[in-house]
């Protein structure tokens, strides 16, 4: 603290690998997208300037808005599902007791595992071929469905993969927000003669809204530019129902080899994600006002 | 009070029940996956599917190292072991200049900090893969070491400048005082006293280096230099619908982490939630 007044720049020498390194692999990159994006590519040859060709060829390309509902109504369905289940995993598992210490670890293993394992072992589990769902079909005595042929099955499929894998991060991050409540306000409630649901209403979401926001926004970042999971579990299909922008970019960047036309949708996706987060703080501001929160 | 009993032992049974749910639903996909990379390849499609292999064989384990896997292992090893490394040493660094010192510009690194943490992979994978083209580092493993650090790195700093923070600034005066430099008492004081805050950085930089598929998938091309999660990906072109390998390789690249990550979790959670991280 005391040298900071001697020499102000100090700190940087301190700082400066890690700054040389955050240039050079993510700032770098995003201009390089921008320059990119603006240039004719083909097969990874940087051609002529182009203006804006290429976004105008991909905002008009008859899948860009199949991909962009597909990932609006996903995120959407497991932001929703993922923080509720994490939520209540949260509050259930909020003791420290022996099982519940070890039941967190257990919900935290579909997390650390690796997103493209995860996503391997439930495509096996709804693969027609495992005999799972067949048997679950014929106890319930309905027809089997062939999961992920079927573009609402799949669709759910995919949302089931989030809730199942990133549940766990939620838990972890609202059960932090709990731990930074100080007991004896709930204790004091108590004494005053609150119930339980009065001290979770007015007390525990109260100050549970900073770990709210932190765990919604980080969810929805997620969820918004998921690749993994339609990539394995579903190849985007069928009949793109999971076509997400994520996936959709790769494909145009490794399979149609355009960089041009994939750094375009990439800096189109980044303004999505700031927009999906502008919108999100702008519906939580809203709620501030109400009752609820 | 005969009804509270009743009550008390009804929410036992429901808290019990809920337990168990909450354990089938988190741990089945992974054992189902395990029992069925052990099951001979007539067993694995057979219905209705039994749960436990009814002979149990090693084939598929086998064919996947015959495949090359063993490769992938050492690749997968090099690279996480590479960016731990360049990590913690870049990011210890960088976390006492910020734990330690007043300086302009360092409202805007924390907010770079949290910037760069918030960036989903995803949207940077074709920018990352463009400028990584530019500068002939596709395909080589010091390029995604270098990339991985990158995105890694935020975190590390994070995680580290809180527990420094949390350190007594005495301890670091007196050394000074007894004529060490601010780096040997960064090197001999500071750091053996954060090895709870280290371990907790170094669990977050291994999980991602170990199990990253993206980035790999994109900047990393030939057989020599993929990692665990790219082989898996190529085996599931190549083996399609065969299950028994591609879950056998999926095994392989689970359970050592898992067995790091059950000896180290509580580091890691305390990591998640970027807080010091108290020994």
């Amino acid at each position: 603290m005391m040298d900071g007044q001697r020499t102000p720049f100090q700190a940087y020498r301190y700082l400066l690998p890690a700054l040389v390194l955050e240039v050079g692999f993510v700032f770098a990159p995003l201009a390089l997208s921008l320059y990119y994006s603006v240039h004719r590519v083909r097969y990874y040859q940087l051609g002529d300037f182009n203006g804006l060709q290429n976004y105008i060829d991909i905002l008009s390309h008859r899948l860009f808005l199949n991909s962009f509902l597909v990932t609006c109504s996903f995120s959407l369905m497991a932001l929703t599902l993922t923080f509720a289940t994490g939520f209540g995993l949260a509050l259930f598992l909020n003791r420290d007791t022996a099982g519940s210490i070890l039941l967190r670890t257990v919900v935290l293993l579909p997390y650390v595992i690796a997103m493209l394992v995860g996503s391997m072992l439930l495509k096996w589990i709804f693969s027609t071929d495992a005999g799972l769902v067949p048997l679950a079909a014929a106890w319930f005595d309905v027809a089997s469905p062939t999961v992920l042929a079927d573009p609402e099955y799949a669709m759910a499929a995919m949302v089931a993969n989030g809730i199942w894998r990133d549940s766990a991060f939620a838990m972890v991050m609202l059960l932090a927000g709990l731990r930074s409540i100080p007991p004896n306000l709930i204790q004091a409630a108590r004494i005053d003669g609150a119930g339980s649901y009065m001290i979770f209403r007015r007390i525990i979401l109260p100050l549970l809204r900073p770990a709210i926001l932190i765990t919604l926004i980080r969810l929805l970042l997620h969820f918004a530019n998921v690749l993994t999971f339609p990539l394995i579990l579903t190849g985007g299909g069928p009949n793109n129902a999971t076509d997400t922008l994520a996936l959709r970019i790769f494909r145009i960047g490794f399979e149609d080899f355009d960089l041009g036309k994939a750094n375009a949708m990439a800096i189109v996706l980044c303004l999505f994600n700031i927009a999906a987060v502008v919108l999100l703080l702008a519906v939580f501001r809203k709620t501030r006002g109400g009752q609820s929160l | 009070m005969i009804f509270e009993s009743h009550s008390g032992l009804l929410r036992r049974l429901l808290r019990g029940l809920l337990s168990v749910i909450i354990v089938v639903a988190a741990l089945f996909p992974i054992f189902w996956g395990l029992m069925t990379s052990l099951k001979p390849t007539r067993d694995i499609v057979q219905f209705p599917p039994s749960l436990l292999p009814a002979t149990v064989t090693f084939e598929h384990y086998v064919t996947i190292f015959k495949a090359g896997a063993f490769g992938f292992l050492l690749n997968s090893l090099l690279v996480s072991a590479g960016t731990v490394v360049i990590c913690l040493g870049i990011g210890a660094l960088a976390a006492y200049g910020l734990a330690r010192f007043e300086f302009p510009g360092k409202r805007a690194v924390m907010v770079a900090i949290i910037a760069v943490m918030s960036i989903p992979v995803a949207s940077l994978l074709i920018p990352t893969y463009t400028l990584i083209a530019e500068i002939g580092l596709v395909n080589t493993h010091i390029g995604l070491i270098l990339v991985y650090s990158a995105y890694q790195l935020p975190i590390v700093i994070w995680i580290l400048a809180a527990y420094y923070q949390s350190l007594p600034i005495e301890l670091e005066w007196s050394a000074m005082m007894d004529g060490y430099s601010r780096l040997q008492a960064l090197w001999k004081v500071v750091l053996p006293l954060s090895r709870p805050g280290l371990i907790a950085a170094g669990l977050f930089v291994v999980v991602f280096a170990w199990n990253d598929f993206v980035v790999a998938v994109t900047l990393l091309s030939s057989e020599e230099t993929r990692t665990l999660p790219i082989g898996i990906y190529n085996f599931l072109g190549f083996y399609g619908r065969e299950w028994g390998p591609l879950l056998a390789a999926s095994m392989v690249s689970t359970i050592p982490l898992l067995v790091v990550f059950v000896i180290l979790q509580r580091y890691f959670m305390a990591g998640m939630t970027n807080g010091s991280v108290k020994g």
